[in-house]
């Protein structure tokens, strides 16, 4: 009886002149399906889906070095900014030829600030990471220059300078390693 | 005298709007998801990457060449994995290297003079592959500082860091 397909259709309304149509068609009212398994697989695949995804994609760091080239550039001392990460972690500054000094992490982003705007574009940052020293720490002082590079821009930008960065990693020398095991 | 309450027979709760909101919320799982690429699943370490401040540069999807430097699990050992993303780069680097079937691990665990090779043919089959260090947090800085000397040997002076969003 519901299977009225385009066919039947016309034989009935031609009959119904004759004024005799038993059969009316039943109209389907609340009409249901048990949707519960259908909601248990959905929920399982939700939840397996919620659980594996991973939100977090990771973000990452842009590093540049310099070309390999053999001849060496002269570098005014007076504008030399160094910063070294000893092997335990530990973080040492130096201007120009001084001997190192200890700086903590929470320092150093004002410090950066600091000597960058008495020097503007000259000063020259030359980050020594110690061979030994983690790796998480070398990327926090990455890290800490970054942000410290922003607020620099802002100044400099204040004054009506355009900021030109001189950032190098520079390889620790072997009296500087034991000179730092001494501090 | 106690009530005697009537059983609901029948009981029907209408559950389409929840079937809605779950098909809805199923659907956009399916989508975001991103499953591990096979590289990853074979591998034997989890990197713990270095923590930075928020970033809004992400590692790119195509183009690109992870290094990775991990400790593994059991042995404790550190040691250089290299992948190429693009397969068909892949195929390419490890045919011109003339590597065995059994070479030719989507991951391959390297030392630093097959890393040098691999990075050389990487930049000889797609000049704009981008490099990616994905170091662990808690090695030495060395085994960075000796991948960035095969990098800047090949001439490939900008690179990435791969890092965590510190919270």
């Amino acid at each position: 009886m519901a299977g009225g397909g385009g066919g039947l259709e016309l034989p009935e309304r031609q009959r119904r002149g004759k004024k005799h149509s038993k059969r009316k068609k039943k109209k389907r009212v609340g009409f249901r399906i048990d949707m519960t398994p259908m909601v248990d697989i959905v929920f399982l695949l939700l939840t397996f889906f919620m659980y594996t995804t991973t939100m977090v994609t990771p973000q990452v760091m842009e590093i540049s070095v310099p070309k390999e080239v053999e001849e060496n550039v002269e570098v005014n001392q007076a504008n030399l900014f160094t910063l070294y990460v000893r092997g335990d972690g530990k973080l040492f500054f130096s201007m120009g030829a001084d001997d190192p000094q200890p700086i903590e992490y929470s320092q150093l982003r004002a410090k950066a600030v600091e000597l960058n705007l008495l020097r503007k574009n000259k000063l020259i940052t030359a980050f020594k990471p110690s061979p030994d020293a983690p790796y998480g720490a070398v990327v926090q002082v990455l890290d800490i220059l970054n942000q410290a590079e922003a607020e620099i821009i802002r100044q400099l930008q204040a004054e009506g300078l355009k900021r030109e960065r001189k950032f190098a990693f520079v390889k620790l020398s072997p009296e500087e390693v034991e000179k730092l095991k001494g501090l | 005298m106690p009530k005697i309450k009537k059983k609901r027979l029948g009981f029907v709760i209408d559950m389409t709007p929840m079937v809605d909101v779950t098909f809805l919320l199923l659907t956009f799982f399916m989508f975001t998801a991103k499953f591990k690429s096979e590289a990853e699943a074979e591998q034997k370490f989890v990197i713990k990457r270095p923590y930075a401040s928020a970033d809004t540069s992400k590692l790119p999807d195509k183009d690109l060449a992870i290094i990775k430097v991990g400790i593994d699990t059991l042995s404790g050992d550190t040691s250089y994995y290299y992948t190429i993303i693009n397969e068909i780069q892949r195929r390419q680097v490890y045919d011109n290297l003339n590597f065995t079937p059994e070479q030719r691990k989507p991951q391959l665990k390297v030392g630093l003079d097959l890393l040098d090779q691999l990075i050389m043919q990487t930049r000889i089959t797609g000049p704009r592959t981008r490099f990616a260090i994905d170091g662990d947090r808690r090695i030495r800085y060395k085994w960075i500082e000796d991948a960035i000397d095969v990098l800047r040997k090949n001439n490939a002076t900008a690179f990435n860091f791969v890092t965590e969003k510190r919270q």
